[in-house]
């Protein structure tokens, strides 16, 4: 029986070890796994058995089996128990899905089998319906990653994750689980980060996390107000950024709770025991902070403001103070006191020291000054800090006498002056000024005239009755009393004239003098600046310069860009100032304010001479340099000239053509120059060459013309008097004309014309001189302004019209009658071949003289309306209508040859003038146009 | 109520309006208190899931406007007392900084007394009781969420009954107009509490 158990054991033993050996079923496989999870801490804690010691891991999220981790990890086992154990963190929490677990024992590549599913239920299993989310209140640190996720109420829908109100990916881990990521953190509001959770329509759930730092506090430091407690201050440092109380910074100090830094209102905690070690523990979820202190209590005085404050007698120049303390152990403390004294303009800070300081007495205070008082005292031995500061208290300190004024005697002639002294300050016043008084005295009367005068005068005239010199005194006057009076002597006075001015050059607004030193100069110098040529009451200053000095600058504010000032140093000493030196200069040059005046133009032939003034010195503004000219052209100047010789103030313009010129004369100064003043002038021909020009020479000329012409007249006389007089010869009859010698005597009808005819086939028996029918002559008559058979009355009328109606009355008187003469011969063989009279047939009507016959061209028999027609039209085409068209409108000239109208000796057959067909129309009129217009 | 003649009509009549304006200015801070807590706590702008907290019988037409109005009151006096209870644990988890949210906090809450101190003329002797579902001490585990999520309850409970309150008062001086009579007779025979609960 022993030997088959035996047997069967031996047997057994071998199929194990050969399953050892043999394949995967060879490693045993874990047992007895158990899960242990952390929900706040989103861990969970495996538990197994095994004589393994590498396992494979794996974590399912059950419901979707999503594999959240699959491991391989080398676990030890315990050496009491013998278990193995291993802890996985998750990144979600555990709420929100179910887990599930398994494990398996691994060798190299040899792995058992793995072990049952362990499985921890999350909260979205289907007893819990409810909406959840997690994790709630967490508290993590600016910058952490979290995963939150929402389980959605049973028979809802999800919709969405808000983070902070932003919308957030989400994931799903389960049925009714989603899931988000949050990377980086910021730090949370007052209430905490929230995280929603929502349906379509509602807002299902949430949770907050709170988001911050942890604590942040530094420098604690320990001291005693009351010389026994402890009183500890630190600076709270960042902020935590979790106002959850449950999260707020906790306090302890020496592991005493510190209440009211634990409310978040101070900073500090109080203990009533001076401990020397000092420990406060700041903590928060986030974190702990300890800070630390030591020291003797004698190290750490810190003083209470001293109490009561009071003057308890003020004088002019210093008051005493008195204060209690509130602590009688300051008492016995040696302590330094500072007191801060706040006055108009005034301000000082003064240190005192003593054993339980109580009083002191400020001095070198100022007369009739408010002051504001504080005090603060320290521990004078391991001075720790001063103390806290009294309330302030004013205190104000009594008037005194006024100092001595600065005063000065300005001499503006010889015999007048005035005293100036300048206003003292509230420094110097010691309370309000009521007055000053100003005495003077001479050499010969030792005896002062005060006058007083109010606070705002500042100046007072002098008069120099004789020529002693006189002191003037002048003391200024408050509640207090009399300040010492300042005397001055009056200086000589030098006018300007009197002495080689220097021209000054200011710099930069300044006025940089030096001098020689004086040896007089016993009491110093006084340098003086006023305006130049100020007369009167003038800004007169001045400043007192130490006899070791021997440069003084003049400050700009006390001086004017643009005015010129007379400076002058005098010395002192004993008796009266003498001037030393004097200038005269611009602090600031500037542009003249005023151009020159009395700018004047004149000219000389095609010169011009410009002159002008220089303008009042107040106007220059500066040294004048010169005057630059110009010539206003348009729109533009051109530089005539640049004088720069101030002194010169006249300029010619040489050369000038006749036209109107605009010359601007401009003042400069090393500033520039002004904007000039402007004069025009008209360049004209002077009186007497205008005279000879424009009268003499046309008279002369016109003289000259006229000589001219009576030479000529005079040497042609003969042709004259052909051409206007011609010699009428007497009729020459055949036969014996033994008419009485006296004048022929003939008076023809005034309205008897002849009319010859002249005919090859003439019967002298039968035809002689026929007379011209009673109408004809009334034809002619009353065609007399319309005589259009010959071109000549409309030559001649023509002409009248251009010479005038001399002309008229000559032609008139030109004509001669003598066909009236011939009017009678009824015998005369004389052949008159169309004679044409020169006058109209106007000449008729006068009826006296030769006149010779006219012959009319026209047919009597033509119709009287064709002449006007005929009239009418040579009138209106030209007025004057050659001989040849005459020729060719009269039918009866071509019977005429060409010699009609040509004049003709009554006495000869010969033409007087050239015969020539073209030429004889122009006969009597040609000449006389060509003499008119100037031919011979 | 014995003295109570045409003076004393026309001087409800001009109570009922005062308290009327009052409600319809409570009801528009209510919104702009919802409104101010969401900004500042970037909460959505969809209601938080859940019933009313307050229920009351319902507002059937038989009843008449003293008793409406008193039962609208007891459902306002449960809404005083959840937003006090609200302030009260809100001041106690978070600091009490200024904020526009807490202003009108205060505000609200002075106002909604001044409503209930109102509308005790108008009830007329009438007395109900609201009932409230839930409690904030039931809320605890929600966390600081379940805080959050309390205070928007509470606060649209108050919009919602300070709507209906305000409707209610609104419509209310015709109608008591018309039925002085019967508000005085219920008043007589019905006494307080005739549906108490």
């Amino acid at each position: 029986m022993q030997g088959w158990v035996i047997l069967a054991l031996l047997l057994s033993l071998g199929v194990l070890h050969s399953r050892g050996q043999n394949g995967p079923s060879e490693l045993a496989v874990p047992h007895s796994l158990t899960l242990q999870p952390d929900l706040p801490a989103q861990t969970l804690s495996l538990t197994w058995q095994s004589d393994s010691s590498l396992f494979d891991i794996e974590i399912f999220h059950t419901e979707l089996m999503n594999v959240v981790l699959n491991e391989t990890v080398a676990v030890t086992a315990g050496p009491v128990t013998g278990q193995r154990g291993w802890t996985w963190r998750s990144p979600s929490p555990l709420e929100c899905t179910s887990h599930s677990v398994q494990i398996r024992a691994r060798n190299q590549q040899s792995v058992s089998q793995w072990s049952p599913l362990q499985t921890i239920p999350g909260s979205d299993i289907p007893e819990k319906s409810e909406s959840y989310m997690y994790p709630q209140d967490k508290v993590v640190p600016v910058g952490s990653n979290m995963t939150f996720c929402c389980i959605v109420k049973e028979k809802y829908n999800f919709k969405e994750i808000m983070y902070k109100g932003q919308t957030m990916n989400a994931t799903r881990l389960s049925r009714r689980a989603y899931a988000i990521t949050v990377t980086n953190q910021p730090a949370s509001d007052n209430t905490g980060t929230n995280v929603v959770c929502c349906s379509p329509m509602f807002t299902l759930t949430g949770a907050v996390v709170f988001v911050g730092y942890p604590p942040g506090d530094e420098g604690l430091v320990c001291e005693t107000r009351d010389l026994a407690s402890a009183e500890c201050s630190w600076k709270k440092g960042r902020d935590t950024h979790l106002r959850r109380k449950i999260n707020r910074t906790n306090y302890t100090l020496n592991g005493r709770d510190c209440l009211e830094a634990n409310e978040g209102k101070t900073w500090m905690c109080n203990w009533k025991v001076w401990e020397e070690n000092w420990t406060l523990v700041a903590r928060n979820p986030l974190g702990t902070v300890r800070l630390t202190d030591s020291a003797q209590l004698a190290d750490r005085v810190h003083l209470l403001a001293p109490a009561n404050v009071t003057a308890v007698e003020v004088e002019a120049w210093n008051a005493t103070l008195k204060w209690s303390w509130p602590v009688a152990a300051y008492k016995k403390l040696e302590m330094i006191c500072q007191l801060k004294l706040i006055g108009h303009e005034l301000s000082s800070t003064r240190n005192y020291s003593g054993t339980g300081l109580s009083s002191v007495m400020l001095e070198d205070l100022w007369p009739d000054v408010d002051y504001t008082v504080t005090v603060r005292c320290g521990s004078k031995h391991a001075f720790w800090k001063s103390g806290d500061e009294s309330a302030p208290y004013s205190i104000h300190t009594k008037m005194d006498r006024p100092d001595a004024l600065d005063v000065w005697l300005w001499m503006d002639s010889s015999n007048t002056g005035r005293v100036f002294w300048k206003p003292l300050s509230e420094r110097e016043s010691h309370g309000a000024l009521v007055g000053y008084k100003v005495s003077q005295s001479s050499a010969e009367e030792d005896m002062w005239t005060p006058v007083s005068l109010p606070p705002e005068r500042l100046n007072y005239p002098i008069i120099l009755n004789n020529s002693s010199d006189i002191t003037v005194a002048v003391a200024a006057q408050n509640p207090a009393g009399l300040s010492q009076p300042s005397a001055v002597t009056t200086p000589a006075y030098r006018a300007d004239s009197q002495l080689s001015v220097s021209e000054l050059l200011g710099t930069h607004g300044t006025f940089e003098l030096s001098w020689q030193p004086n040896a007089n100069a016993s009491r110093g110098y006084v340098v003086e600046w006023v305006p130049t040529g100020c007369r009167g009451l003038c800004p007169v200053n001045w400043e007192k310069v130490p006899e070791s000095d021997r440069s003084f600058t003049v400050k700009p504010d006390s001086l004017e860009g643009g005015v010129r000032y007379t400076v002058s140093v005098y010395v002192l000493s004993a008796g009266a100032a003498s001037l030393l030196q004097r200038w005269q200069g611009y602090s600031q040059e500037m542009i003249p304010a005023q151009s020159v005046v009395e700018l004047s133009v004149n000219q000389t032939g095609s010169d011009v001479l410009l002159s002008w003034k220089a303008s009042a010195m107040e106007h220059q503004r500066g040294f004048i340099r010169g005057y630059t000219i110009y010539l206003a052209n348009a729109a533009r100047l051109d530089l005539v000239a640049n004088i720069s010789d101030p002194e010169v103030r006249s300029y010619r313009v040489k050369g000038l053509p006749l036209s109107s010129y605009k010359f601007i004369v401009k003042a400069y100064t090393s500033a520039g120059e002004d904007m000039g003043l402007t004069v025009a002038i008209k360049m004209e021909i002077e009186t007497a060459e205008m005279l000879f020009v424009g009268i003499l020479v046309p008279l002369a000329a016109m003289f000259c013309c006229l000589i001219l012409i009576s030479i000529c007249c005079y040497k042609k006389r003969e042709w004259v008097k052909k051409a206007f007089y011609p010699e009428i010869p007497g009729p020459k009859v055949p036969g014996d004309w033994s008419s009485p010698q006296g004048p022929l005597d003939v008076k023809p009808s005034p309205h008897s014309l002849v009319h010859i005819v002249e005919s090859p086939e003439w019967d002298f028996s039968k035809k002689g001189l026929v007379p011209v029918p009673e109408e004809e002559e009334e034809f002619e008559n009353d065609n007399i302004e319309v005589d259009t058979d010959s071109d000549e009355p409309a030559l001649l009328r023509y002409y009248n019209h251009v010479v005038g109606d001399g002309s008229h009355s000559n032609h008139v008187s030109d004509s001669s009658g003598s066909s009236t003469a011939s009017g009678g011969s009824t015998q005369t063989e004389v052949t008159y071949t169309g004679i044409q009279s020169p006058s109209s047939s106007q000449g008729v009507c006068d009826g006296g003289g030769y006149r010779p016959q006219m012959q009319s061209a026209a047919d009597p028999a033509e119709p009287q309306g064709e002449f006007e027609a005929d009239f009418q039209d040579d009138s209106l085409n030209t007025g004057y209508k050659p001989q040849c068209s005459w020729q060719l409108d009269s039918p009866e000239a071509e019977n005429l040859s060409g010699s009609l109208g040509s004049p003709t000796s009554v006495t000869s057959s010969q033409f007087l003038l050239p015969e020539s067909s073209e030429e004889k129309p122009q006969s009597s009129n040609t000449w006389f146009h060509s003499f008119l217009s100037g031919k011979s | 109520m014995t003295g109570r003649g045409a003076n004393g009509r026309r001087g409800l009549r001009g109570h009922a309006g005062k308290t009327s304006a009052l409600a319809r200015l409570l009801h528009k801070e209510c919104i702009e208190l919802l409104e101010a807590y969401r900004n500042s706590e970037s909460l959505p702008s969809s209601p938080v899931a859940g019933d009313y907290l307050v229920s009351i019988p319902p507002l059937v037409p038989q009843l008449s406007d003293a008793e409406k109005i008193s039962i609208l009151r007891a459902a306002l006096k449960e809404c005083l007392r959840l937003l006090e209870d609200v302030i009260t644990r809100e001041d106690a988890d978070f600091s009490d900084e200024d904020s526009e949210y807490r202003r009108k906090r205060k505000t609200v809450r002075d106002r909604l007394g001044h409503l209930l101190a109102s509308t005790e003329q108008l009830v007329d002797g009438h007395k109900f009781e609201a009932e409230v579902k839930e409690e904030l001490d039931g809320q605890a585990a929600g966390g600081s969420f379940g805080l959050k999520k309390w205070i928007v309850r509470v606060l649209q409970e108050l919009v919602h009954w300070t709507g209906q309150t305000s409707d209610t008062l609104h419509s209310l001086p015709a109608e008591m107009e018309k039925t002085p009579k019967t508000m005085s007779r219920r008043t007589r025979k019905g006494g307080a509490g005739k549906i108490r609960k």
